[in-house]
């Protein structure tokens, strides 16, 4: 593909890391994609299940254009694309150099399991004796101390825990391919001062290192301490704290005034815990505490020998950084009141009851009692462990838990049944997306989950009947006891361990939770050029906030890379060109892997090349010894580059290892790559069936290798298709979503049309004032309106209606009217981004329309702002939220913004006049994030908060001027009624996304009327329609730094196809036989990406290649066989399965 | 004489349940060779004349296996392989095959055991059964 000059490093491959990765990627920029875990994924590895459809999706990711240039499996397992550079095991150390020349220095872990050679045939883990908690299913199942780091990974290579190793070398001579080695001798180079004024534990720390294989010295106090390092050079000092004479903590300042790069590792008795913290802020690496013994001591400093032992400082140079670490998982133990977690059995975390529920986790999926293994009958989950609680530094919600427990809840009632009990104890159901709610009533109302609102206090061991009793009070103040088989913890989010490091590396603050915030309005600035965050790094969001987070600190990244210079022209990879080998005829190479156990032997060799070659069509069979190592490669294409073949089999196991491999190959020979067929002869049947005496391996191999071979016999590789482009964008409606997309795909240089219905930009902006934050609402206005205006390549139609488009990708043709000039308008463009924005929803409710006190929150905004309310003369303030919101056939869907605005207008008023009284009556404060802190504001300075529920909703009676609220008040348990001169209630949001909107640019609604993205987690701003993208509050509710970054994220998403004036396709696409076609049009209605249409000659349906996805259901209901998918056309599968038997 | 062996036709989507048998292989979880697997892209392209064919050249048995409901990467095309096969084994019914015979379930990529779980119990079924007959039945 074509590469853009320009290079990025994305800091964290989770989630968020692969998508600014792929973003980037995408529209031909190199990225560096780097993790300090030797799998990619992050926490999402280790999940089976998101909502809301309770599965997985990730896949959805993946490039949908250019699909041969990345893996087209199960993300999960892996990724790989031509752009992206993978380092695992790595981390940044260091930045150097000026914003977009950053030099940027990586510290590889050494591998002691060489890549190129592992097979992953699992020898090694089988021979070694060591058993350790497995840290993939959170330890509660055990694995070696040379494993797999995620069993489902690709590359599927072992990896060693040094810290577990005992380095018996069992692995070593199990290695069937020498991948193995140890790093034995490189200890004895490793050189440790131990300083402690007491022989003993001198002598007794000397023989343990020793043990390990260090070479030690000692020292007796400080000042010899100091003499020996300037002497000899050390790699790691400990030193005890309490010496007489010189003491630890200045044996360390002296030393670093001299060596500021020796590690020093303090050593302390728990009453000098202090200083030792203290030391470390004066730069010691860690401290051990007192006393030792070898069982603790020997794994901390290997432990710490690991993160100083490197084996490559690796030195690069990239224009910008993306940084998307994310976040950690709250560790109970942590707490005060860590609810029997750690002594009970039964009390799990959310993500260990997460492995508990996975097929590959420590009990295969099977659900049961931990202490017994009973089977479940009773779980609770319980909210706000370590979130929204000021005694562990939470003041904030970390957002996820609550949907995290109700698909816990309801996936446990799907795979147990629906007689297990489940409940989920909390204090505010924090179902704040679109379709977050609707998923809460379901587990309400289908899955019988049960909601109780209420604070837990204790958890105790029921000794009689097993299981747990948990002791909680309710809204009334009542306190229960109620028997349970399981606790679960929903534990919140904390900054990941590495935020510290990379904040200090990159120079930025943190804030007073150890997160590094981004700039105002933005998810993904940060106060520094060229770095930028992605995800959960910035602050606390779900799985789809993260993917909007990471494609808008791709458009950030990528700005920075064009404004820098890069992007402008592009290179052309030195490519050898794919041979073209359809319709020739077939003549196929086969490699049989010969690694496999039981092994194939010489007679059974000759037997299968016997057998084989009777079939013309095959060009020859080689044995190659494990062809999927480096060597076993190399051999491979030595024998490909002297062959005549033109399609080739590879008989082997695990197929998707060599996607990403065969694609090298093919690229370094010219080779089609969909020419290549992997088979897998050596899955575990093979090796039963030798035992049992069934049939003979070679006949299993054989058939095998035949079905393969049927299917590339008939193998008609097609070259992916191109098409070309308009590399133009047009952007619907000028509020702060759109303006912002348009700038964003202008600054890159493309031109962009921005139509807007109303006579001005700006949309909602208008009548905003400033955020809860205190940000300046006006400001950013202001601001953003004048760059659209002087932006040469943003032309602005105001008071224009779109009146029809059509067209597809690359190609759309657009008619609009424009009132202004009463003249009709046409664009043609490449991509739509649709922001047409949302208004404040109407309401009839709660009397508002029968009195000048009643009011809307953005009425109050106004009146505030004209003068009309003066906050000094109020006495009594109501509010009301969610009116007419969450609620069935009323807006069924949680506004996400009305919650913040209360907060923000009662801290308004409060600020303006301290004696007002100001009563908020709400459902679930939905403060998610950081907004926690503003609810906790709000509560010290008086604000009453009366929780109020949807059968039982306040009433209003009026009285001459004032208004009686009566509502129930639930701690007091009876109705309360209160007087107010002002009542704002909160309406919510409403999309305004019109049918003809949705109709003309082939899209659709969703049942709340906003726009439908083609999957709300992995592709929240795509539409199914390729090249058609939404942004702001037509897509979903959202906040203005919300529908900025999903503004940048819809840019992003353009920016992809905007980048070359050519598509390519994927070689998996469907075809038509123009001469079969009988226009019966059933395919057109079967192709879920709507890319089928009758060719304008009317003789056929054809097909958009490069809006086809190849999952071939028009080949299916094509009566004619007139429809087919490449690579998987009627005849080749028939030969397969003629060939089965 | 020796066991009755059954052959069974499976049809796998490349996005889940291939990624299974994968993960299946990797796990060293044992599924019987009787099980001949084809990888689809989904299973909403598994054409029912696949199915009939595989069984008309001596298939006992065909298994076909893909994403949850909810979770196709190609959005729906499992729920056209459910309808799809239900209206199948209406018709194959009538012909005289036996409902064990022709098998849709959803696998996902984690869910190598499960897989194994299905194939095995499969394969004991098929042998309860005997044979085949269609191939001759079907013939008209």
């Amino acid at each position: 593909m074509r590469k853009k000059i320009g290079t990025a490093m994305v800091v964290g491959a989770g989630i968020s890391g692969i998508r600014s990765a792929l973003d980037l990627a995408e529209f031909g920029y190199s990225v560096t994609l780097v993790d300090k875990a030797p799998n990619i994924g992050g926490i999402l590895s280790q999940l089976d299940y998101q909502f809301p459809n309770d599965r997985c999706g990730m896949c959805k990711m993946l490039p949908l254009v250019n699909r041969d240039s990345s893996s087209q499996y199960c993300l999960r397992k892996g990724l790989f694309h031509e752009n992206i550079n993978i380092m695992l095991g790595t981390r940044l150390t260091n930045i150097e150099g000026e914003p977009g020349k950053f030099k940027v220095i990586l510290k590889q872990k050494p591998s002691s399991v060489d890549p190129d050679l592992c097979t992953g045939c699992g020898e090694c883990a089988r021979v070694c004796p060591v058993l350790v908690p497995d840290s993939f299913n959170m330890g509660l199942s055990e694995r070696k101390a040379i494993y797999l780091p995620v069993p489902h990974n690709i590359p599927n290579t072992y990896t060693i825990d040094f810290s577990s190793c005992t380095r018996c070398g069992e692995c070593v001579s199990a290695c069937p391919t020498g991948a193995v080695k140890l790093p034995e001798e490189k200890r004895k180079n490793f050189n440790i001062l131990v300083v402690d004024d007491e022989l003993i534990v001198r002598d007794s720390l000397k023989e343990w290192l020793e043990d390990e294989g260090f070479s030690v010295e000692m020292a007796d106090s400080g000042q010899t301490a100091l003499d020996m390092l300037k002497q000899n050079t050390y790699h790691l000092m400990l030193t005890d704290i309490k010496m007489p004479g010189m003491d630890g903590v200045e044996l360390l300042k002296e030393a670093k005034k001299d060596l500021p790069e020796l590690p020093v590792v303090m050593m302390t008795a728990y009453a000098t815990v202090e200083t030792a913290i203290e030391a470390m802020k004066q730069g010691a690496l860690d401290y051990l505490l007192k006393p030792f013994d070898p069982e603790t001591f020997t794994p901390k400093v290997l432990e710490i020998y690991q993160t100083l032992e490197v084996v490559q400082e690796i030195e690069l140079g990239v224009n910008a950084i993306i940084v998307s670490t994310g976040t950690e998982y709250f560790d109970p133990l942590q707490s005060n009141n860590t609810f029997g977690y750690g002594r009970y059995p039964d009390v799990v975390t959310s993500r260990e009851f997460e492995r508990l529920l996975s097929g590959t986790g420590p009990e295969n999926g099977l659900l049961q009692r931990q202490s017994d293994k009973k089977p479940l009958k009773k779980i609770a989950w319980f909210q706000c462990v370590g979130s929204r609680d000021i005694q562990t530094n939470a003041d904030f919600c970390s957002s996820i838990c609550c949907m995290h427990a109700i698909k816990e809840a309801r996936l446990v009632k799907e795979k147990l049944g629906h007689n297990i009990e489940t409940t989920i104890f909390y204090m505010d159901m924090r179902a704040f997306g679109k379709s977050f709610h609707q998923y809460k009533n379901q587990a309400q109302n289908e899955y019988d989950v049960c909601f109780s609102r209420s604070r837990v206090h204790s958890v105790t061991e029921n000794k009689e009947l097993g299981g747990l009793m948990v002791q909680y009070v309710d809204q009334k103040g009542t306190r229960n006891e109620e028997q349970f088989d399981m606790v679960v913890l929903s534990i919140g989010q904390r900054p990941s361990s590495g935020t510290k490091e990379l904040a200090r590396i990159t120079e930025l603050p943190l804030n007073k939770w150890g997160f590094c915030e981004s700039e105002p309005f933005s998810t993904s600035l940060s106060s520094k050029e060229g770095i930028f965050f992605g995800g959960s790094f910035a602050g606390l969001k779900d799985i789809s906030e993260s993917v909007i987070g990471s494609s808008s600190a791709a458009l950030s990244a990528s700005r920075f890379i064009h404004s820098i210079g890069g992007s402008l022209s592009s290179e052309t990879d030195e490519e050898i060109e794919l041979k073209d080998v359809s319709r020739q005829m077939p003549s196929v190479l086969i490699v049989v892997c010969t690694c496999g156990k039981p092994q194939i032997e010489g007679v059974e060799q000759e037997q299968l090349k016997t057998n084989l070659l009777r079939d013309p069509a095959v060009n020859d069979i080689v044995f190659i010894e494990n062809t999927c190592t480096a060597l076993g490669l190399s051999n491979l294409k030595e024998v490909l580059e002297k062959s005549n073949a033109n399609r080739m089999l590879i008989g082997a196991c695990l197929p998707h290892v060599y996607t990403g491999k065969v694609n090298q190959l093919c690229k370094g020979t010219g080779f089609h790559p969909q020419a290549v067929n992997v088979v897998d002869i050596y899955s575990q049947d093979a090796l039963k069936a030798k035992d049992e005496g069934g049939q003979s391996l070679e006949s299993i191999i054989e058939q095998k290798l035949k079905m393969g071979f049927a299917h590339l016999k008939r193998m008609d590789p097609p070259l992916a298709p191109i098409a070309s482009s308009i590399q133009k964008a047009l952007v619907v409606g000028g509020g702060i979503a759109g303006m912002t997309a348009s700038l964003a795909v202008a600054d890159h240089g493309f031109k962009v049309d921005l139509v807007e219905s109303q006579d001005q930009l700006g949309g909602n902006l208008f009548w905003l004032k400033s955020t809860i934050e205190g940000n300046d609402i006006k400001e950013l206005f202001e601001k953003t309106v004048k760059k659209i205006e002087n932006h040469p390549l943003v032309k602005v139609h105001t008071q224009a209606e779109i009146t029809c488009s059509f067209g597809s990708v690359g190609n759309f043709h657009t008619s609009a009217h424009s009132k202004k000039e009463d003249k009709p308008l046409s664009f043609e463009h490449g991509v739509a981004i649709l922001a047409t924005g949302g208004k404040e929803a109407l309401t009839t409710s709660y009397g508002y329309g029968t009195s000048k006190a009643i009011v809307t929150q953005k009425e109050f905004a106004l009146n505030l702002d004209d003068g009309s309310i003066n906050p000094a003369s109020l006495e009594s303030v109501v509010m009301i939220q969610c009116v007419e919101s969450r609620e069935q056939d009323k807006k069924n869907y949680c506004s996400r913004v009305c919650c913040a605005t209360a907060l923000k207008n009662a801290l308004l008023l409060k600020e303006k006049n301290p004696q007002v009284g100001i009563y908020v009556l709400y459902r679930d404060m939905m403060t998610t994030g950081f907004l926690e802190s503003y609810y906790t504001r709000a509560r010290k300075e008086d604000v009453i908060f009366i929780q109020y529920d949807v059968e039982n909703k306040p009433e209003i009676t009026k009285d001459g001027e004032t208004i009686k609220i009566t509502a129930f008040e639930p701690i007091l348990g009876k109705n309360i009624e209160i007087s107010a001169d002002l009542l704002i209630l909160a309406t919510g949001l409403a999309p305004d996304f019109s049918d003809a909107m949705a109709g003309n640019f082939g899209v659709r609604k969703d049942e709340f009327g906003f726009f439908q993205e083609a999957e709300s987690k992995w592709r929240p701003v795509d539409s199914l329609k390729e090249g058609i993208f939404s942004c702001g509050i037509c897509n979903s509710p959202r906040n203005i730094t919300e529908s900025i970054a999903t503004a940048e994220a819809a840019a992003q998403r353009a920016l992809r196809i905007l980048g070359d004036n050519k598509i390519l396709a994927g070689s998996i696409v469907a075809q038509v036989h123009p001469s079969l076609c009988s226009l019966c049009e059933r395919c057109i209605e079967a192709c879920p990406y709507d890319a089928r249409y009758i060719h304008h000659e009317n003789t056929h349906v054809a097909v958009n290649p490069i809006m086809c996805q190849g999952c071939g259901s028009c080949a299916v209901v094509c009566p004619n066989s007139a429809s087919a998918l490449a690579g998987f056309i009627d005849q080749q599968l028939f030969d397969v399965i003629d060939s089965a038997f | 004489m020796t066991e009755f062996e059954p052959t069974i036709v499976a049809f796998f989507c490349n996005w889940c349940t291939y990624t299974a048998s994968d993960l299946a292989g990797t796990s060293r979880l044992s599924y019987p060779p009787n099980i001949k697997i084809i990888r689809m892209m989904c299973t909403g392209m598994v054409d029912p004349k696949y199915v009939i064919k595989a069984l008309l050249e001596g298939a006992d048995a065909v298994l076909i296996s893909g994403c949850h409901p909810g979770d196709c990467h190609y959005i729906n095309g499992n729920y056209k392989a459910r309808r799809r096969v239900k209206l199948l084994k209406e018709m194959l019914k009538r012909f005289g095959l036996e409902e064990e015979r022709l098998r849709l379930t959803w696998i996902g990529a984690s869910d190598g055991l499960q897989l194994a779980e299905t194939i095995n119990t499969m394969v004991d079924q098929v042998k309860k059964l005997g044979p085949s007959e269609i191939k001759s039945t079907m013939v008209i």
